[in-house]
């Protein structure tokens, strides 16, 4: 283990472990853009579309309460036979990751909205607001506010369950540096690179999470649901 | 498509072999196990080294939890059942190999002892200060302050959200397939590779665990609001 290896099998080997980072990323915000759609979404029905509701509760509960590894394999595999999509390992990636979130977030929102006090809402309609005014001028920008901080915390469970995509082929941090020691047969450096590369990321948006919550705290004076 | 429906509906062939998914799902429940218990105690003692007054300790405490609470699980698995028998061999000078269960266990251990590590302090820095001087001034010793005044506090305190991480620690211990711990998944994935047909086994684990944990999950949120109501008002 001398630094000629870390030259060797890390450094010589940047292109194709920077390849596999954008991958991680780019299946990350994706899953995140996905799950915050889908979220809202949930989050709506189960709270203002009554016949639907049961439905998105049973969506929302097996989004939980169901392991990403396995909702992955699912994805991956069933629903290309059930549905006809996703086409490819990448979506099925990006889907089972914001599936899952989606599920979490919508509680989240729920939890925000919940937080509201009636009676601004009952302001609003009396000042003459329209419930799709009042919804996106009173009660969203505090939703949002309040929850900024675990919508962040989300995302750096996206990138966490992330490192399993790479079990369907697809070819991100997590694979290439597999595919790498699998060409050598050294792990230590290649490995402890990447698990170094994968926690401070996490770390990054944990830490910016984390002050974007002590800013909104103090410029607003609200307090934040984590 | 209502074709592959009522194929994917159709668990008969889940349930023929309910013999080796269900041993699988013993092993799921003995590395949750044996997980739980290393990430309780490695959890309860960075808590501690955390709220410790000397600061190299409370450095190392720190360390402990930033690098385990950030670590993806799978990274960790990977590294520890790869990367730490051979830096333990190095070491020793000996060749070392980790069964995979053991790989399993430290890994999920390692990773969620950094978030109970986070639950406990929590539960410890709401102790009033005045209890631990009271039971000094009453000449307790420092370990019997730990287990008469702490503990008792910290363990009413964590106790929902202790629950709410056992039921992430069962869902993370899915993945020790990828090591070939022979769990559920592993043996849906056996099964599936003999029989050529995904549907049904894969839907059939989804399901199996979606109500296991569903049914602890909705446990866990019952007793965490009597509990809060109760105890914590």
């Amino acid at each position: 283990m001398s630094m000629g290896n870390w030259e060797r099998l890390v450094w010589n080997q940047r292109d194709a472990l920077i390849a596999g980072f954008a991958v991680t990323v780019e299946v990350c915000v994706i899953a995140f853009a996905a799950a915050i759609v889908g979220g809202l979404i949930l989050c709506l029905v189960r709270l203002y579309v009554a016949p639907l509701r049961p439905i998105a509760i049973v969506l929302i509960e097996f989004f939980r309460d169901t392991p990403i590894f396995v909702q992955l394999m699912w994805v991956s595999y069933v629903w290309p036979e059930l549905f006809g999509f996703p086409g490819s390992f990448f979506s099925a990636g990006w889907l089972a990751l914001g599936l899952q979130s989606s599920g979490y977030l919508a509680e989240t929102f729920r939890t925000g909205i919940e937080g509201v006090p009636r009676g601004q809402r009952e302001a609003a309609f009396s000042a003459g607001m329209s419930p799709a005014q009042t919804f996106s001028r009173i009660v969203m920008p505090q939703v949002v506010l309040a929850t900024a901080p675990s919508i962040v915390n989300q995302f750096t469970v996206i990138v966490k369950s992330s490192t399993l995509v790479s079990v369907i082929t697809v070819p991100d941090l997590m694979s290439q540096s597999q595919r790498l020691v699998n060409i050598w047969y050294e792990p230590i450096e290649i490995l402890t690179t990447t698990a170094g590369i994968y926690i401070l990321f996490v770390f990054l948006v944990s830490s910016a999470g984390k002050f974007l919550a002590d800013h909104l705290r103090r410029r607003y004076g609200l307090v934040a649901y984590s | 498509m209502s074709d592959s429906l009522k194929q994917a509906l159709d668990l008969s062939l889940f349930w023929e072999y309910r013999g080796i998914l269900l041993q699988g799902l013993v092993f799921n429940a003995l590395v949750f196990l044996c997980a739980a218990v290393l990430a309780l105690s490695a959890g309860l003692g960075a808590a501690l080294m955390r709220v410790n007054h000397f600061f190299p300790t409370r450095l190392i405490g720190t360390l402990h939890v930033e690098l385990f609470r950030n670590a993806p699980d799978y990274i960790m698995l990977v590294w520890v059942h790869f990367v730490l028998p051979l830096l333990i061999g190095i070491v020793i000078r000996r060749r070392v190999e980790f069964h995979p269960f053991v790989s399993a266990v430290i890994a999920l251990g390692l990773v969620y002892s950094g978030y109970f590590a986070e639950t406990f302090r929590a539960g410890i820095e709401a102790i009033p200060l005045g209890n631990l001087d009271a039971a000094r001034a009453f000449g307790m010793s420092e370990r019997l302050i730990l287990w008469r005044i702490m503990l008792p506090q910290v363990v009413r305190r964590m106790l929902p959200e202790a629950l709410n991480q056992f039921v992430s620690l069962f869902k993370a211990t899915t993945i020790v397939s990828l090591i070939a711990v022979p769990d559920l998944m592993y043996a849906v994935s056996m099964v599936t590779q003999q029989e050529m047909r995904p549907l049904p086994l894969y839907t059939g684990a989804a399901l199996t665990y979606f109500l296991i944990i569903l049914m602890f999950a909705s446990g866990v949120r019952a007793f965490s609001e009597r509990w809060r109501r109760k105890i914590l008002a």
